[in-house]
């Protein structure tokens, strides 16, 4: 009790925060479900460079198990699974990245077209109205049937892929901002800037889009972890890009059937590079978006 | 009198379709919505890059007949508009034409593959829905004990570990390590012979035929695929209920109800009844996680279902087991949406079209 009040007198008398080493520490420890995240950027950065062996050429002798010159050991072909779980992280992350950049950007957009003009008549109405439609239908059908059509067309590169990564997920952002510019709208504060003699586009750009992108950002780190999981699952069924190309879905695709025989290390490693990737990203998301008052 | 009548006939027909609107538009919207999906499919396969003539012919010399006679096999003779009422009329009439890999009838084909899909991804539904309502319910109505502090953050880890990976994690313990499961190869031992088809789902058919062997080989090659589907997918299911939950449990009517002196039972009955329209919405969700978990489950395990005949389809650029794949899976798919939107707009009556507009 009388540790909160000095407290609040400390408070009232001198407003400038003591420099401590507790309260670097305790601000450092509050921000430590970010790190993991800094970590496997870093990582998928200087990956390339810092692998002992070629991640895609033939490194040794097949099946060796981990130990000595390979880390993690070699898979079925003779491949480094240390410099390949370590490389993987660069294609990985950079399809993860750029398509929560493109989902998020054209979600917003999207999201405010469709919640500003969805009620309106005329041709844009129209168009909202349609936009709706198409996609509740491209949300109905499972993602990665999605994703599987979508790289039959576009191919398998990393650009492509980040391509059809976008398309499947900007549906939701889409959404979900949506929701929240139509909540905005009938705001006080909508009104006043109307009163005040905005109209039409300004009004969206400086008052809505700032009120109701916030969904989007915050799910951001979610679309990340979502890219990253659909990129390897076509990766591990066969479609997305192609061995030797460094990715953990298809290293977990060719270390199930090792695994299958009882040589487990070319499977764990990747999956677990894989869900620490996708965890850490969850993780950061939350840590970032915590509400002041929770 | 019959001049009277005749108006009053029409009259109260206007008056039925007015209180049926509800449901009928959304009945209605469900071709609507498949036609502007065929529309993309339709758009989508003809952008597959490569000719898919030169695929057929191996890239021998033939003749501008056999040419012509490949195109119409495929749909591509004549204008694009032609091409499309063509596309239109086969779908109608269910003929998605004949796989360019085997030369068989993509929907002689998916048919005979559905009921397997179907029987797997109902299955991992059932149970993953059965637990999500007891381990919600343990979660919110004992928010102390054990099990609670077990689920919550197993809810938060939702889809951390991908179906795939917990697939061949499985395999490794249980087939590999330990021998307590059976090879993933497939649907049943190779060994045996399949039962005869009569619904075509192969639990049924076995059980039909009253072969206990088969059956009990059958059900040993599920539980893998089943406890993958469930175990990857009951999280995000547990967020979305205990969500609903709670919503349901701070809303006013729970307060009301226990200020009026209401007993512990009705007060629970309440709040399950207000969750109810959120953990059906739910239903369908699940159904499409399960849909598209299987497609991996199925490569992973080996099983001749629809999901491993659509990733084939995308390997070899097949274009119209493609298109029949996609345009069946997205019926499926809305079809179950439509279910779902029709059961909730009976127990919520608020959710009804028209209806929102006078309460506001």
């Amino acid at each position: 009790m009388t540790a909160t009040i000095s407290m609040s007198k400390e408070k009232l008398t001198a407003p400038k925060r003591k420099v401590s080493l507790r309260r670097i520490l305790a601000t450092a420890w509050s921000w430590a479900p970010v790190y993991p995240v800094a970590v496997v950027f870093l990582i998928a950065v200087i990956g390339p460079w810092i692998v002992p062996l070629s991640p895609i050429d033939v490194a040794g002798p097949t099946n060796q198990s981990p130990g000595g010159a390979f880390h993690f050991g070699t898979d079925s072909t003779g491949l480094d699974v240390f410099s390949r779980t370590i490389a993987a992280a660069r294609n990985d992350i950079l399809i993860a990245t750029l398509t929560s950049a493109i989902a998020t950007t054209a979600g917003i957009l999207l999201g405010l077209l469709i919640g500003m003009n969805e009620s309106r008549r005329g041709l844009l109405g129209w168009v909202a109205r349609f936009l709706v439609r198409v996609l509740d239908l491209l949300q109905a059908v499972p993602a990665v049937v999605i994703a599987l059509a979508l790289v039959a067309v576009v191919g398998t590169s990393v650009i492509s892929l980040t391509v059809a990564m976008a398309i499947i997920l900007t549906p939701n952002q889409a959404r979900m901002v949506r929701t929240e510019v139509l909540k905005v709208r009938t705001d006080a504060y909508i009104d006043a800037a109307r009163m005040a003699g905005e109209r039409g586009f300004a009004l969206t750009l400086r008052h809505v889009l700032p009120n109701a992108s916030w969904p989007a950002l915050e799910n951001a780190s979610l679309v990340f972890g979502a890219a990253i999981l659909i990129t390897a699952t076509l990766g591990f069924l066969g479609v997305g890009l192609h061995p030797p190309t460094p990715e953990w879905g298809s290293m977990i695709s060719t270390g199930a059937s090792d695994a299958a025989v009882g040589r487990w290390w070319s499977f764990v490693f990747p999956a677990i590079a894989l869900v620490i990737a996708v965890a850490s990203f969850a993780m950061a998301g939350q840590r970032l978006f915590k509400r002041r008052a929770g | 009198m019959t001049a009277v009548a005749v108006p009053l006939g029409g009259f109260a027909v206007v008056e039925w379709l007015k209180k049926q609107r509800w449901w009928l538009t959304r009945v209605l919207a469900l071709p609507v919505h498949l036609f502007f999906f065929s529309v993309g499919v339709f758009f989508l396969v003809r952008m597959i890059p490569g000719d898919p003539v030169a695929v057929l012919t191996g890239g021998q010399n033939v003749s501008a007949e056999k040419i012509q006679q490949i195109r119409e096999s495929l749909g591509l003779s004549g204008g694009l508009l032609s091409q499309f009422g063509n596309y239109l009329r086969d779908i109608v009439s269910l003929d998605f034409g004949d796989s360019m890999m085997n030369g068989l009838s993509v929907w002689g084909e998916l048919s005979q593959r559905l009921p397997e899909t179907v029987e797997l991804a109902v299955i991992a539904m059932v149970i993953s829905s059965a637990l999500t309502l007891v381990m919600g319910l343990t979660a919110v109505l004992k928010p102390k004990s054990l099990l609670a502090r077990i689920l919550v953050p197993y809810a938060r880890t939702a889809g951390a570990v991908p179906d795939f990976v917990l697939g061949v994690l499985a395999i490794f313990v249980f087939y590999t390590t330990f021998h307590l499961l059976p090879a993933p190869s497939g649907l049943a031992d190779p060994t045996m012979t399949a039962a005869p088809r009569v619904t075509g789902f192969p639990l049924l058919d076995a059980l039909f035929a009253g072969d206990t062997a088969l059956f009990g080989s059958i059900c040993a090659h599920l539980i893998l695929p089943v406890a993958v589907l469930v175990i990857a997918n009951t999280p995000l299911l547990l967020k979305i209920f205990l969500r609903a939950l709670e919503e349901s449990i701070d809303a006013p009517p729970t307060a009301f109800r226990i200020a009026s002196g209401a007993s512990r039972k009705t007060v629970l009955l309440s709040v399950a009844r207000r969750a109810a329209p959120s953990a059906v919405a739910m239903l369908g969700t699940l159904f499409g996680f399960m849909l598209g978990g299987v497609v991996v489950v199925e490569q992973l395990f080996a099983m001749p279902g629809m999901g491993l005949y659509g990733v084939n389809a995308v390997n070899t650029s097949d274009r119209p087991a493609l298109q029949g794949f996609l345009i069946l899976v997205a019926a499926i798919s809305l079809l179950v949406f439509l279910l779902v939107d029709l059961i909730n707009m009976v127990l919520d009556p608020r959710r009804r079209p028209g209806l929102a507009k006078e309460g506001s």
